[in-house]
């Protein structure tokens, strides 16, 4: 195996700085023999070899690389909008699995794929058209300011991209070429305080990728165990989760051959859509997007991806792209009298099996997927139509007791036949879609995006799912993770006001013509949002943010038929971030809640702290929050900088204070240690207080 | 034995002082120049406001001194005497400062030993090392604390100015009792030469936010007039300072919804 050299490899780093978080590094020294061996000491005698890595590594630290990390207030405002979405419990976490891919793999804008640049969700159709013109008139763009001077594109948005994207063209290696890009990026992650006895396995997560990229040609291997999990499962011995690929890609008829594991979208995502669901934020300019797309999977969502082969083909203005899948996915078994599983009564998504309980719901139902996408594109419209099936194992059976449930998928088959299009006339863009699932059940999404300045966008988007619409892997546009029995409008813009002021807005409302979870009526939902940003300069940034969520639950209180409840919730935010330099930056947040019926209020102080210093490769993020809410409905979701491949949003209640500080030291080109300390205490009405502290360690190497 | 009368009266002084203050009673805020602009005074560059975000000691690099008598509500039980000093040394300056609060029955004490510097060009930071005591006659025990608090100020444009300020982040479970924690983030624009305004937000434990706002006006050469409003009983604030050579005299008033006015009177002299 040829590894890269450490001149390359700084060279890379350097052309990259400040552009993507998470450049792989490469070593010419290490082998995977030697990983192996250390992820066997690790795993199984953790505890006392750890002194010995800690002095290891020490040993071997004199150097920094860069990597700009900080707290980018897009993941922060929407992971904390999707964590109080009460009906999607895990819409927060995929997200921020999405987040991870993307800052792993960043789009590299200079290759002008309108299809990869789409991956930048908060873009629109028209800033990811307008970016791949202009680097088609102008050539390569060189640095990221440039992109500010595209038409449709300004300062702010340009901030939020910049993580996300890499400048380089193709990765230094020609096409003819059979040199091999090798990475392997490997986690430990204890979390002390939150060992269960239930547990099977040790309480240490371990994460291993490995690729390799030669010329057209890449690959890759993901393997994953979670705390508490084994690290090899069934029968046999296999890792707890391992997913791997093959691809090709081509400027040719070949556009894209994948073989293993991949990840799907066809157009707005209704019929499938293994990646994020669009128009998630209200305020994102980044409403819609309607491609196509197929990518290889990296992700570690265990049961959110395609297992097989995909191509995908071109044909002047003809695109193909054919599927075929075998997955064997989580369920929830129904045993019948015998313990025999008859049917399963729901997938199970979280992808944990650290109990014996939940490890049974492990691979126990097999998917099998196929289908294609045929699109063309006309000179003033693209239309395409795709069709797939999917057969499972074990049939599903719904819970026919709750009227709730009463239209929901029975059965093990599911056919979905799709028709979209996608028009642009000067400055409108209108497009729509339209699925069927087993001939009975619609979706329908129709959009205009409207752009009548560089400075103004507004988006519109209609949707429409009939009750029992399923698509087991699709996931449209809409305001639930089933998108199901639901029919709504939403309209956002986005406005220059004037020099460095920017006025967005959204709002949205649904109705719910079936009953829903806590919801044992026809109910609707409005919310709605308003945000000023004011960047007077490249180291200031003002922002107030003003939300509006109502929706209807069951009122508890009655008995017998539930009554109806609004639920109503407003929330007031002001941030203030100070970046004296591109080694520090400082964020002073205020929030202020209110929740209706109760009366409620909620309120919080922050600071966040991060600098990277300059002669020591360590990086410090610290933060210091008070707060008081008076109850649970006004409590404050607050996103914390965390372990990579790792998360906390923290639900914020009662009176008390929330912090931690997270310490990154960077190995030279070996790797780098995270350790992340954070407490939390509540203080009672009486006075006494619950304290509860956390400690997380990780380490990555790069060979 | 002590009376169950005075025992009544000096929680009910307590309670006084705590709410007259607003936020958290142990973060001392003091001078009467302070007091004028609304208690805004995080951001605020000056000798008592040194002792309230030690970041400001950094521009303080002059030996001087000060003494400052504040009333609350005009019962002499609230009266609080202040006493502090600061000595340039080098690039740095430290600071020293002790406070009373109370009567006999009900003392509060604070010592704290501070130090200021600055980072970079726009960047300074301090420290400061609090030490409490709070004694109740009686069969009460005398409480005594150790914490500090820190702070950092920015300049943000030659006008503008930030700052923030942690007070007691040390967790209440390491010390087995209840010393409410503060933070406090504010900013301050000199909107010419004689004009500066200023807000702050702050939090205490188990406290809401309280926003401050405040102005100070030099009307002639050497005379300033000030005011302030404070979110916290819906305050307002107004003083008077004047500068006679080498020292500085500084009235300060604020209101409260109900318990009537507080004043405030300091002096400080600037020794070299």
């Amino acid at each position: 195996m040829i590894f890269f050299n450490h001149k390359e490899h700084k060279g890379l780093h350097k052309e990259h700085k400040g552009y993507c978080l998470n450049q792989i590094c490469l070593c010419d020294t290490l082998c995977p023999a030697f990983v192996s061996f250390v992820v066997k000491k690790y795993l199984f005698s953790f505890k006392q070899k750890l002194i010995i890595l800690i002095a290891l590594l020490f040993l071997l630290c004199n150097a920094s690389f860069g990597q700009a990390e900080n707290n980018n207030e897009i993941i922060s405002d929407i992971a904390e909008e999707l964590a109080a979405e009460d009906n999607d419990p895990d819409a927060a976490s995929l997200y921020l699995e999405y987040f991870n891919d993307l800052i792993e793999n960043p789009v590299k804008i200079n290759l002008m794929d309108e299809n990869d640049l789409s991956r930048l969700f908060f873009l629109s159709d028209f800033q990811v058209k307008s970016l791949a013109d202009y680097i088609r008139r102008t050539g390569n763009v060189v640095s990221v300011y440039e992109i500010a001077s595209i038409p449709g594109f300004d300062q702010h948005t340009v901030e939020m991209m910049s993580p996300f994207i890499s400048l380089k063209v193709n990765d230094g290696v020609s096409s003819d070429s059979l040199s091999v890009r090798s990475t392997l990026i490997t986690n430990f992650i204890l979390k002390p305080g939150e060992y269960d006895t239930s547990y099977l396995g040790s309480p240490l997560k371990i994460l291993a990728k490995y690729r390799i990229t030669a010329g057209r040609f890449s690959a890759g291997l993901t393997t994953e165990k979670d705390a508490g999990e084994k690290f090899f499962t069934g029968s046999p011995l296999f890792p707890e989760f391992l997913s791997a690929y093959t691809s090709y890609s081509g400027n040719g008829v070949i556009r894209k051959i994948i073989l293993g594991d991949f990840s799907l979208r066809f157009g707005s995502g209704t019929s499938i859509n293994t990646a994020m669901r669009t128009g998630i934020q209200l305020t994102a300019p980044g409403f819609m997007t309607l491609r196509d797309n197929l990518r290889p999977y990296t992700s570690t969502d265990e049961n959110n991806f395609f297992r097989g082969a995909a191509a995908d083909l071109a044909v002047r203005n003809a695109e193909v792209i054919l599927f075929y899948s075998r997955n064997r996915i989580d369920a929830t078994p129904v045993l019948s009298s015998d313990s025999v599983i008859s049917s399963i009564m729901s997938f199970y998504k979280s992808g944990l099996h650290n109990t014996s309980s939940l490890l049974k719901k492990k691979d126990l139902l097999t998917e099998t997927v196929y289908g294609m996408s045929l699109s063309y594109n006309f000179s003033f419209i693209r239309v395409g139509a795709n069709w797939s099936e999917t057969w499972l194992s074990i049939p599903l059976q719904r819970n026919a007791n709750d009227p709730e449930n009463i239209h929901d998928f029975e059965g093990n088959k599911n056919r979905l036949l799709s028709i979209n299009y996608n028009t642009v006339s000067g400055r409108i863009m209108i497009y729509g879609e339209m699925t069927v699932n087993n001939f009975r059940n619609l979706a329908l999404v129709n959009g205009a995006t409207l752009r009548p300045s560089d400075r103004l966008l507004v988006n519109v988007l209609w949707r429409k799912y009939s009750n029992g619409f399923t698509a087991f892997n699709g996931k449209g546009p809409g305001n639930s993770s089933s998108a199901a029995n639901e029919q709504g409008i939403t309209g956002n813009f986005s406005f220059e006001a004037a020099k460095h002021l920017f006025i967005s807005a959204g709002y949205d409302v649904t109705h719910y013509p079936w009953l829903k979870y806590r919801c044992s009526f026809p109910s609707m939902s409005r919310k709605g949002e308003i945000e000023l940003r004011y960047l007077p300069s490249e180291k200031l940034n003002f922002e107030f943010s003003y939300d509006y969520r109502y929706s209807m639950v069951n009122n508890q209180k009655t008995t017998g038929i539930a009554g109806i409840e609004g639920l109503e919730s407003r929330n007031f935010k002001w941030l203030l971030r100070y970046t004296p330099d591109e080694n520090s930056a400082f964020t002073t947040r205020i929030n202020y809640k209110t929740a209706y019926p109760s009366g409620s209020r909620g309120m919080l102080l922050l600071q966040d702290v991060y600098h990277k210093f300059g002669r020591v490769p360590v990086t410090v993020w610290f933060r210091y929050c008070l707060f008081s809410t008076e109850s649970w409905d006004s409590r404050l979701y607050t996103y914390e900088n965390d372990l990579l491949y790792s998360f906390s949003i923290p639900a914020l209640s009662g009176d008390g204070s929330r912090s931690y500080i997270m310490v990154k030291w960077d190995i030279r080109h070996f790797g780098e240690v995270r350790i992340k300390y954070g407490f939390t205490e509540v203080t009672e009405k009486s006075g006494a207080g619950n304290f509860n502290d956390e400690v997380k360690l990780q380490f990555r190497v790069w060979f | 034995m002590f009376s169950l009368h005075k025992t009544s009266v000096a929680f009910c002084f307590i309670f006084l002082s705590a709410s007259a203050i607003g936020g958290n009673p142990f973060f001392v805020r003091t001078g009467a120049g302070e007091r004028g602009t609304g208690l805004v005074c995080v951001m605020k560059n000056g000798f008592w406001s040194s002792f309230s975000s030690q970041s400001l000691l950094a521009y303080n690099n002059s030996f001087s001194a000060g003494v400052n008598y504040e009333n609350r509500f005009g019962i002499p039980e609230l009266g609080t005497c202040t006493a502090g000093m600061i000595f340039p040394a080098g690039k740095s300056s430290l600071g020293v400062i002790y406070s009373n609060f109370g009567y006999p029955e009900f003392k509060r004490n604070m010592g704290g030993i501070s130090c200021g510097m600055p980072l970079s060009r726009n960047v300074s930071a301090g420290v400061q090392i609090d030490y409490f005591s709070e004694i109740v006659q009686g069969e009460y025990d005398k409480i005594r604390f150790i914490t500090f608090e820190a702070g950092a100020a920015f300049s943000l444009s030659e006008k503008a100015t930030a700052v923030i300020h942690i007070f007691n982040p040390v967790p209440n479970s390491i010390r087995k009792s209840l010393l409410p924690s503060t933070l406090t983030a504010g900013a301050e624009i000199d909107l010419s030469k004689t004009l500066f305004a200023g807000a702050e937000a702050e939090m205490s434990t188990g406290e809401n936010i309280i926003i401050r706002t405040g102005f100070e006006y030099e009307a002639a050469k050497k005379f300033w007039i000030r005011g302030g409003f404070s979110t916290e009983n819906s305050s307002f604030s107004f003083g008077l300072g004047y500068l006679l050579k080498s020292m500085k005299i500084d009235l300060g008033f604020s209101t409260h919804e109900r318990l009537g006015v507080t004043s405030s009177v300091s002096l400080v002299f600037k020794i070299k």
